[in-house]
């Protein structure tokens, strides 16, 4: 996946002058960050073969509530509201997957379908802006010469990292994904992990939601709309098995940045955004070709 | 068992008693009371002219249905548009409104407009996701011998009306003003609304036939914004990377152009006073255009669907509509007048008249 990273980065250094330039490599990063922050709640819940259709539209939730809130509250009350919601949609997807035994993907497709109703209703249909400076800052600054988005997304990374490798519930979550049953009878809690799997990437989609409602500074109800599946496809192109139990988060990043390179490559190159689809599709069929043969050997 | 439907009568008897006088309207949340205030805002009052009250129809019932089948209500363009609607529907006691939420897809908004059929309507608005895929639907309300009024984007079969403006049009004027701004020669780049769509289509065509008169203006680039904010950021970002000299965004949605406003910003290149040529017609896109944010905004007003219900009444009562003519498509067409594009000189005179009670976004290049 690496391999397949450097060889994309050459060929678009030798495409574009201007790729390979600081400025541009810095806005690669920002631009990933939310949907790079999707995919990794995202590969938790692939991690335990499960799939959340929910994370855009909870996004889109986290994001009119921080705008519904942020100037008459502050950031201190607006944040926590946002995730507070987030982690909720989480929970009830959980709740009813691991307890009431519905399936992940008609569960997260309903929560899908609810939650974005619930944003339609919070706004009216239209969006709210966000005057605080403060809040512009966090989604457009920088800290230490490094967008402040890139960093969330870089710190989401590492905890991610170490969560999944090295706590028991890490372990877990692999367990849970390679065999439920056996997880089970070897006294893995799978319905509470289960639940928990789902609340985590409830909050990476109100994380996400955070940037999003920050660089853009408007809360507006369709936000997020259909990025559950850029979030998927992360999370395959990183080269982590939709069967569940094989991957890594570390993966799933390389694969936000080879899918994020590969758009910001056919921007500077101006090919015609009708095209632009075909070299996005082509390049997950083609990674997931790669990959299945290399599982096979 | 007998508990639910208690309950069930329980619930039934406290909508009925609310369902009156000040009863808060689908989507767009207002009130009889305050649409009618509204409705003196509105620009094309004066276009097939109505008294307030109810309205006679000769071989129908008192009570008149009125279906309006909407593309969709995921931008405020259309639900500004609904309340133009729910405006005159209010002046009129004995109308009632069915409306229907496309969701933006073809499909089914096809299904809504046979729903409509079904439930009886007497008249059906229309304004369709895409032309060509409604033309089915549009034929079956032609076949049930009752009023079609299209709106916005047009349908290629038979209707009783067309009601829209031009984008082509709108989209000239806006380029003009480009075209002049620029002294006939620069570099710019485009963002585009969703591919695909009629009004992108549009909208890009006049400005190319405004650009095919100005050899020296040069077109580096050009994305699709979707109409909306998020993807023309990091589109934004990718131009700016590439072309160190950009004089002006031609951007087919005003959320579009805050998004690029916005990576103009982050990039450190606010100083290069890349000028903003964009469309929608809000009030808060008119006030950018006053701060200097935006230099001219397509003033496309959404405020064409209280025509809409009046051409399916005057249809219904069988009067003649003034104005209406035959076109390319078959039926007939009522043209609106172009309103003028919005510039620095006329922005005071818009503010308040275009559409959405919503506050510009700040301008990061003038923080």
């Amino acid at each position: 996946m690496l391999a397949a990273l450097v060889l994309l980065v050459t060929a678009a250094s030798l495409l574009s002058p201007r790729f390979l330039t600081l400025p541009n490599l810095l806005n690669v990063l920002r631009q990933v960050s939310i949907v790079g922050i999707l995919a990794i709640g995202m590969t938790f819940v692939i991690l335990a073969r499960g799939i959340d259709l929910s994370v855009g539209s909870i996004l889109g939730i986290a994001v009119v509530l921080f705008a519904g809130s942020m100037d008459r509250l502050g950031m201190a009350v607006a944040i926590p509201i946002g995730f507070v919601a987030a982690a909720a949609a989480g929970a009830v997807n959980g709740i009813g997957i691991a307890y009431a035994g519905i399936p992940a993907f008609i569960m997260t497709l309903g929560m899908l379908s609810f939650v974005r109703g619930l944003a339609f209703i919070y706004t009216g249909g239209t969006p709210i802006p966000i005057n605080s400076q403060q809040f512009y800052e966090l989604g457009n600054g920088y800290l230490f010469g490094v967008p402040i988005p890139a960093l969330i997304l870089l710190a989401v990374l590492a905890a991610s990292g170490f969560v999944l490798g090295l706590t028991p519930f890490g372990r877990s979550v692999y367990a849970i994904g390679s065999n439920e049953d056996a997880a089970r009878l070897s006294g893995v809690p799978v319905r509470r992990f289960t639940t928990l799997v789902y609340v985590i990437s409830g909050l990476m989609s109100g994380l996400a939601g955070l940037v999003y409602a920050s660089q853009l500074s408007i809360g507006t109800p369709i936000a997020g709309q259909g990025y559950e599946l850029d979030a998927i496809a992360a999370v395959v192109v990183g080269g982590t098995s939709l069967f569940g139990g094989k991957g890594s988060v570390g993966g799933t990043f390389l694969g936000t940045l080879i899918i994020g390179v590969l758009a910001n490559i056919l921007n500077l190159t101006g090919v015609d955004p009708f095209v632009q689809q075909l070299f996005k599709g082509g390049l997950i069929i083609l990674a997931v070709l790669i990959m299945s043969r290399s599982g096979r050997r | 068992m007998r508990k639910i439907l208690w309950l069930a009568a329980a619930v039934a008897s406290l909508m009925v008693s609310q369902a009156r006088a000040d009863e808060k309207l689908p989507v767009t949340g207002k009130t009889c009371t305050e649409l009618q205030a509204f409705y003196k805002t509105l620009p094309f009052t004066d276009i097939l002219p109505m008294p307030a009250g109810p309205v006679k129809v000769s071989g129908k019932p008192s009570d008149l249905t009125i279906g309006f089948s909407q593309t969709g209500f995921n931008h405020p363009w259309r639900i500004a548009m609904l309340a133009a609607l729910q405006a005159e529907a209010c002046r009129h006691p004995n109308l009632k409104l069915v409306v229907l939420d496309g969701n933006v897809d073809v499909a089914k908004q096809s299904n809504d407009v046979h729903d409509l059929l079904t439930r009886g309507v007497d008249a059906v608005l229309l304004s369709p996701v895409e032309s060509a895929a409604l033309a089915p639907a549009a034929r079956a309300v032609m076949a049930a011998n009752i009023p079609l009024i299209v709106m916005d984007r047009d349908v290629p079969t038979d209707k009783t009306l067309f009601i829209g403006q031009s984008n082509v049009t709108m989209a000239e004027g806006v380029a003009g003003k480009m075209a002049k701004d620029l002294g006939g020669k620069g570099n710019i780049v485009v963002i585009t609304g969703l591919k695909g769509s009629s009004p992108a289509v549009d909208r890009d065509q006049g400005m190319k036939n405004v650009l095919a008169k100005y050899p020296g203006i040069k077109v580096l680039a050009t994305g699709d914004g979707q109409w909306i904010r998020d993807p023309a950021v990091p589109l934004m970002e990718d131009f700016l990377t590439t072309y160190p000299k950009i004089d002006a965004l031609f951007s087919h949605a005003e959320e579009s152009s805050w998004g690029a406003e916005l990576a103009i910003a982050r990039a450190g290149r606010c100083k290069d006073h890349i000028r903003i040529y964009t469309f929608d017609g809000s009030n808060a896109g008119f006030k950018a255009v006053k701060a200097g944010t935006f230099q001219a905004d397509g003033n496309y007003t959404p405020y064409i669907a209280d025509i809409g219900l009046r051409a399916a009444l005057y249809a219904l009562m069988k009067k003649p509509i003034p104005g209406e003519k035959t076109y390319r498509f078959p039926g007939h067409e009522l043209v609106l007048p172009d309103s003028p594009v919005v510039t620095a000189a006329n922005a005071d005179q818009w503010i308040g008249r275009g559409w959405g009670d919503f506050e510009p976004t700040a301008d990061p290049c003038r923080k």
